[in-house]
């Protein structure tokens, strides 16, 4: 029977202390309604340190993309849902008299096109452009913006020759004096998602971890009940939904036990897996859910703190990163630069891989998102700022973004404007943002 | 904040052009390099107003000349910026002047002066380009040269928050254009009105003119163009000269006027009139009006000064150039040593324990 009632977009399982939203179903689209539910479009930035290894980045053409770069490589089964950018440029990253501390600025300046004050102490950047747009749409979902990041790291200090901590550890500002902590613990981010939005001590978790059944068994109640009025598109996209957040919850469960019974009184937040790999898909898993659930349209993914010196053992590279990219040009340690910058890549097409699985309207969850991947330096061991090493992944909904090509922009053509046509296609208009000059052409052909 | 660790370089040049419709723009860069390798100024941005890839890509080939591209012996004199390029100049026809020195081939049949420039992305944005160049100057340790029509230097007051930037940061614009006290509708201005309006109204500096009577009355000769230059066997700058018109000839030296002022202003090369208001008639006629309070000024040639002008052209920009050390290499070497070993340092220091590390509250 066909009826002109829809499920509304913000239905939410409730069970005790548990909240769980929904995906993007077809009974949310009125039958005989004049006009259809858009998905919303969704705007993210995963931000890799340190710069890259650019001659294994870099594309030697333009236009549609053929074969991929040795660090792209990973993500060439998702090239036609990629837009490759170059010649963008962060001046405000650049030293502009300020003297060394690259790395400070060049994440300081990356979301808010604004020049970082040299301090340790009265930071000052600017607004970042993601929370200009979620403070103007942030009141649609439960959380403005979400803010993740996989490494352990303080907010306070000299992170890079006389720059905070504050700027090295964080992307997203909330105001030009306030940064805004990614989240690293992974439980933290379950529970902020589904919970009551307090995250527990490791101490009063384990108790509860004793009875803890999985957060479905709270909500089976509310579930039976939605399955009913659902036809068997949606029972399946429920099903595969909710299924998700088991698995999450499995991931969980077993970092935390590894965890345990590895070092007990390890200086990791409670969970965190030990693989850098494991920890990616974790965290991405949930901000997946959280896209899915229409829970955020904002979100930033500080993949490490910039200037990281984090050893990748897992690649059998006991070296810092950091140091590495110091490399004075000696193959032995590019080598190694370019390997950490592919592993970094092939965990974000894994995301890709799975935003791109799930069925959203008519298309996919990952043709409603524009995420940028890239970082603040071009190349770690020049600290340059233009020709900067960026991505765009998604479509920005209706089919907006043209993907599959590499556009190279002209000389010093600002980051920002970049950012500033995001902030369009997400309804949030401004006259610039940053340090823009102008709207970024190209990234529609129409 | 400014960094403290350096003294003041020389004065920064910001020169915009309109590079092929003169011979004058070539001398005017040429003489503007010569002032960089004598360490009297600093090139820090190149731009052209004539929307043609060959006038970016002749700039750029002057650049490398400099920098030592053709025979690799020159070392530090100027750099290999990118060269801005307008995309709706009024003018874009290419110029013999231009293409007779990009069209000429090494024996091996490669571009004898190279260049980078064959698609508009080899090129930079100018708005971005002339902001960006002075965002990194130290406070009024930079000048504006405009040796063409006003289109980027319009562009560029159209960029938020760029007006207190200049007035921060330059010191004066120094442009060649108009005539005074009255003359002829003068070429730079002519070519594009509206943005030589928007210039002389908005620019927050003062601004210095070079009238055509300026340029036309000192005669760059033709003769050391034979004679100065002759060190190099091949040189952008002769050959542009050669294909600009038959030889002999001695060449409009207005755009060298121009460089001259802004790099010695205090030297008395040139003798300037009262501070006024320029306005521009609608045929492209300058009018200069007194007044105390006005931001404009224009150049007077002293007829004393001519033979001083003339040899000051012919030496430095036929100077070959010389290797120029780095200014501060130890304190350079110093400083990035120290921030590898402070980054050493703290990559050891034992990592804040995850309670000392707050989540974000909710956000709702």
């Amino acid at each position: 029977m066909i009826t002109g009632k829809s499920l509304a977009r913000r239905t939410f399982l409730r069970g005790i202390g548990t909240t769980i939203a929904l995906p993007f179903l077809d009974a949310m689209t009125p039958a005989m309604a004049a006009t259809t539910t858009k998905a919303p479009v969704r705007m993210g930035f995963v931000y890799v340190p340190n710069g890259m290894d650019v001659r294994n980045w870099n594309l030697d053409y333009e236009g549609k993309l053929g074969e991929l770069s040795r660090i792209m490589k990973p993500l060439e089964p998702f090239k036609e849902d990629v837009l490759v950018l170059g010649n963008l440029t962060h001046n405000n990253g650049r030293a502009l008299l300020d003297g060394p501390g690259d790395h400070g600025r060049c994440c300081g300046s990356y979301l808010t096109g604004m020049q970082p004050r040299k301090t340790m102490v009265d930071i000052k950047a600017g607004i970042s452009c993601d929370q200009i747009v979620a403070n103007q749409i942030g009141n649609k979902t439960r959380f403005p913006s979400l803010e993740l990041g996989l490494e352990d790291a303080r907010q306070a200090g000299d992170c890079d020759s006389g720059y905070s901590c504050a700027y090295t550890n964080n992307l997203a500002w909330r105001s030009e004096t306030q940064p805004l902590p990614p989240v690293l613990d992974p439980r933290a981010l379950f529970e902020r998602l589904f919970g009551n939005g307090i995250a527990l001590s490791p101490e009063a978790r384990a108790r509860q971890s004793k009875y803890r059944r999985s957060i479905l068994d709270f909500v089976t109640s509310d579930t039976k009940k939605l399955e009913i009025n659902l036809g068997p598109t949606d029972k399946r996209k429920l099903e595969e939904y909710l299924s998700s957040i088991r698995s999450i919850e499995r991931q969980l469960e077993k970092a935390e036990k590894d965890n345990a019974q590895i070092d007990p009184k390890m200086p990791k937040p409670y969970g965190v897996p030990a693989d850098f790999a494991e920890h990616f898909k974790l965290m991405t898993d949930m901000l997946t859910v959280a896209l899915q659930a229409d829970l955020t349209r904002v979100f930033t993914f500080l993949v490490t703190r910039e200037g990281t010196s984090r050893a990748y053992r897992e690649l059998e590279i006991p070296d810092g990163h950091h140091p590495l990219t110091h490399h004075q040009n000696k193959p032995e340690l590019m080598e190694k630069v370019s390997r950490i910058n592919t592993y970094h890549v092939k965990q974000f097409a894994g995301w890709i891989e799975k935003l791109k699985s799930i069925q959203e309207g008519d298309g996919t969850l990952l043709d409603n998102c524009m995420i940028v991947y890239g970082a603040g330096l071009t190349d770690g061991n020049k600290h340059n700022h233009e020709d900067l090493p960026t991505l765009l992944a998604g479509h920005g909904g209706n089919n907006y973004i043209k993907t599959g090509r590499r556009i190279n922009y002209r000389k010093e053509t600002p980051m920002s404007n970049l950012f500033l046509s995001m902030m369009d296609r997400m309804d949030v208009h401004g006259e610039h943002f940053g340090d823009s000059t102008g709207r970024l052409d190209g990234l529609n052909l129409s | 904040m400014q960094f403290q660790g350096q003294a003041k370089p020389p004065v920064g040049i910001v020169f915009d052009s309109g590079m092929g419709s003169s011979i004058d723009g070539a001398l005017a860069l040429a003489l503007l390099y010569g002032f960089d390798g004598k360490n009297e100024a600093r090139v820090i941005s190149v731009s052209v107003s004539r929307s043609n890839l060959s006038s970016a890509a002749y700039c750029e080939a002057v650049g490398r000349f400099y920098a030592g591209a053709v025979n690799g012996g020159f070392g530090g004199v100027g750099r290999n910026l990118p060269v801005g390029l307008s995309v709706d100049g009024k003018i874009k026809d290419e110029t013999p002047m231009l293409s007779g020195p990009l069209a000429k081939l090494t024996p091996e049949g490669k571009p004898l002066y190279a260049h980078g420039i064959h698609q508009l992305n080899d090129t930079a944005e100018v708005p971005a380009l002339i902001r960006n160049a002075f965002t990194s100057q130290y406070d009024q340790n930079s000048i504006a040269i405009l040796a063409g029509p006003a289109t980027n230097f319009a562009q560029v007051l159209d960029l938020p928050r760029v007006k207190d930037l200049i007035t921060a940061k330059c010191r004066f614009l120094a442009m060649t254009g108009g005539a005074f006290p009255n003359g002829n509708p003068e070429f730079n201005i002519k070519a594009d009105i509206p943005a030589a309006r928007k210039l002389f109204a908005e620019w927050p500096t003062p601004i210095i003119l070079s009238g055509f009577e300026i340029g036309e009355a000192l005669p760059f000769p033709a003769a050391s163009i034979e004679k100065d230059f002759a060190w190099s066997p091949n040189h952008p700058v002769v050959d542009a000269y050669k294909a600009f018109k038959p030889m002999p000839y001695d060449a409009l030296s207005g755009d060298m006027s121009t460089v001259l002022y802004a790099v010695h202003s205090q030297d008395g090369y040139f003798k300037l009139s009262d501070p006024g208001t320029i306005a521009v008639l609608d045929d492209g006629r300058t009018k200069f009006t007194a007044s105390p309070q006005g931001k404009h000024r224009y150049l007077i040639l002293d007829p004393a000064q001519k033979e001083r002008i003339i040899k000051i052209y012919t030496e430095v920009a036929s100077a070959k150039p010389v290797p120029r050390a780095p200014r501060f290499p130890r304190k350079e070497k110093e400083l990035k040593e120290k921030e590898l070993k402070d980054q050493e340092l703290k990559d050891k220091e034992i990592p804040v324990k995850p309670s000392e590390i707050k989540p974000p509250a909710p956000q709702q």
